[in-house]
């Protein structure tokens, strides 16, 4: 699998236990450089940025309430006072909000005492209330509890409550339309990336009909809703938000391609690809996968794969109804002959990566070809150049900017 | 997982077919009436332990055998909120062989949705051959009923399907919401012609056709 050729971090990874002394000292020397882009005037928001992406990301919620603000471009000095708890019956929303905030009890930490955590859910419904009340436009959705309860938990009440306000206007904003239409139109970003990374893949989903439907969660909720680890919640909340609101999807794409074999050995229909693709590995290599995502985003940018997101409805309609007439008419069983094909591969691949280094495997593939220049790039300079451009581009990005283009 | 799909069956021949039949029943209803509980419940045999709001579809399925024929049963359970609905859900309604609507008997609001959840199917081309059933769920909260049986049994009546009011939760109604799915199954298995088999992939199932001599009114429960 191409991702686990990423020795330069998994060597190094705070998730496993070689080079532990080695990722102490860089972890200091990281706090270090954190406490320093933080002192200087005005702050440093790039170096933080990069810091958010790279390796560990921001390493405590005591250094994550001081540079979360600062990667929203925010003010913290004079905070609001606390939500007003009044705002509760009227709102049309409310039961909804309640409903879901209650039984929301898995996204506490376990063993916390039943009465605070239900303080918690309390301050929870304050803040979600509180930004919808204030953004008419803002409409709530199932899954923006998983969001905001992230930020309660590590940043508190009134710290959680600005900025989420700013994060739903911003990174959330699209989820938050009166209907998911722009939602959807996001989601189809999804199929182009796994298609440029690995075309066998994306043509196996397309063949079962998978749909997208199963990174719904993962998008609208930044993966809150399905990962049980609150620490891998919010190392990738470091990562989404130093980055352009369009890293979520290009990560959903990074996690499916690391389960390439197993989506490749499943049986082609859409019940099981999306049950497979739905129950998320809790064991992921996060920090790989971060910078995968972020070398993605690099090679093939929102600009560049926005006109196929477009294009993926009308592909969709065209291409089942022709394949519903061809079933229909001659019975073909689509995936054996997928599954015949992948065999026939593998064998030709089998001799192939015989004459092969095993470092060069996945280069060797044919299909892998396009992505010799992504392992070139790829993690040995993830704090460099790629960390760079998603840095830049996430300084440089407009809301809406690329769902404007092709309407 | 069960895995016949190298057989070449004929879907029409007059043999029962070799392959493992799925039957594809989605469950919908206003959000929080139990929807994914009583998927949970029959799929795993037991109430779950923490369930959380159901963002988009999810899948559950469970193998059974129906007169010495195992068929898979899938479960689509979806989401609620009416904002999913509407550019989300609708893949999911794909080759549906039957339809569970349900409401909570706690909550009247959740009862006079239901035309809407109609509405929905009837949206989606669902003819009216697919069987659907009316599942009035959380009956162990007698305290808080809203909803009385008469009226949701005349409910049912008038749109030919059969009610059951049950408890997702309720230990000793165990037998009882494997006995709601199981009615779906049988209906489906002793439906004509056997076009349920899917292909694997298959956009192409279709419709299921009611038989000639059987009547829409006559699949009630009898509970």
């Amino acid at each position: 699998m191409y991702l686990k050729k990423s020795k330069s971090v998994g060597a190094s990874s705070p998730l496993n236990g070689i080079g532990k002394q080695d990722w102490d000292s860089r972890r200091k020397r990281k706090m270090g450089e954190i406490a320093q882009a933080l002192s200087v005037t005005p702050v440093d928001v790039a170096a933080l940025r990069r810091m958010a992406i790279s390796e560990g990301g921001l390493l405590t919620d005591e250094i994550r309430c001081q540079v979360w603000p600062k990667l929203l471009n925010m003010n913290t000095d004079n905070l609001p006072e606390k939500p007003a708890a009044d705002l509760r019956e009227n709102h049309k929303d409310y039961h909804q909000v309640l409903l879901d905030v209650r039984r929301s009890l898995r996204r506490f930490p376990p063993g916390m005492p039943d009465d605070q955590r239900e303080g918690l859910q309390e301050e929870l419904i304050d803040i979600i209330l509180h930004v919808l009340d204030r953004n008419p436009q803002l409409h709530y959705y199932q899954g923006y509890h998983d969001i905001v309860v992230t930020f309660l938990l590590v940043l508190g009440e009134r710290l959680a409550t600005v900025l989420v306000e700013k994060l739903s206007t911003h990174h959330l904003r699209d989820f938050m339309d009166p209907t998911m239409d722009n939602t959807k139109h996001i989601l189809n970003y999804l199929m182009p990336i796994i298609e440029r990374v690995n075309p066998e893949v994306h043509d196996f989903m397309q063949q079962a009909e998978v749909g997208t439907i199963f990174a719904l969660s993962w998008l609208i909720t930044w993966f809150g809703h399905v990962l049980s680890d609150f620490r891998h919640v919010v190392r990738l909340y470091d990562f989404f938000l130093a980055c352009h609101p369009l890293m979520p999807i290009y990560f959903a794409a990074v996690i499916v391609l690391h389960r390439e074999e197993e989506v490749l050995e499943c049986e082609c229909d859409m019940a099981s690809v999306h049950h497979l693709l739905s129950q998320i590995p809790q064991d992921l290599p996060y920090e790989t996968l971060i910078s995968r995502a972020g070398d993605l985003f690099v090679q093939f940018p929102p600009s560049e794969m926005a006109r196929e997101a477009a294009q993926q409805h009308s592909q969709q309609t065209a291409a089942s109804t022709f394949k519903d007439f061809e079933l229909a008419s001659a019975q073909q069983k689509p995936d054996s002959v997928l599954r015949r094909r992948r065999r026939e591969r593998a064998a030709a691949q089998a001799q192939a990566q015989a004459q092969t280094q095993a470092q060069d495997m996945a280069v060797a593939r044919p299909r892998a070809r396009r992505l010799v220049r992504l392992a070139v790039m790829g993690l040995t300079v993830a704090l460099g150049a790629a960390a760079l451009a998603v840095v830049n581009t996430a300084l440089e990005w407009a809301p809406k900017l690329d769902l404007h283009l092709f309407p | 997982m069960e895995s016949s799909l190298e057989l070449t069956t004929s879907l029409t021949g007059t043999y029962p077919p070799l392959r493992t039949r799925i039957f594809k029943i989605i469950v919908i209803g206003d959000s929080g009436v139990g929807k994914t509980c009583l998927t949970y419940r029959f799929c795993a045999g037991k109430f779950p332990d923490k369930t959380e709001a159901t963002i988009g579809v999810d899948f559950r399925e469970k193998v059974i055998e129906i007169d010495g024929e195992k068929i898979k049963v899938q479960l689509w359970d979806t989401a609620g909120q009416e904002r999913f609905r509407k550019s989300m859900v609708q893949h999911y309604y794909r080759n549906v062989h039957a339809v569970v609507f349900v409401y909570d008997v706690t909550n009247a609001t959740s009862f006079r949705s239901l035309p809407a959840w109609i509405e929905e199917c009837r949206q989606h081309s669902l003819g009216q051959e697919v069987p659907r059933i009316l599942v009035g769920n959380k009956c162990d909260l007698r305290h808080g009923l809203q909803v009385g049986t008469e009226v949701a049994q005349k409910f049912a009546d008038s749109h030919s399907m059969p009610l059951f009011e049950t408890s997702a939760k309720n230990p000793d109604d165990n037998d009882h919401v494997e006995a709601i799915f199981m009615t779906v199954a049988h209906k489906l298995k002793s439906q004509k012609p056997l076009m349920l088999s899917q292909v694997p992939g298959d956009g192409g199932v279709l419709p299921l056709r009611k038989s000639e001599d059987e009547d829409e009114k006559s699949w009630s429960c009898g509970c």
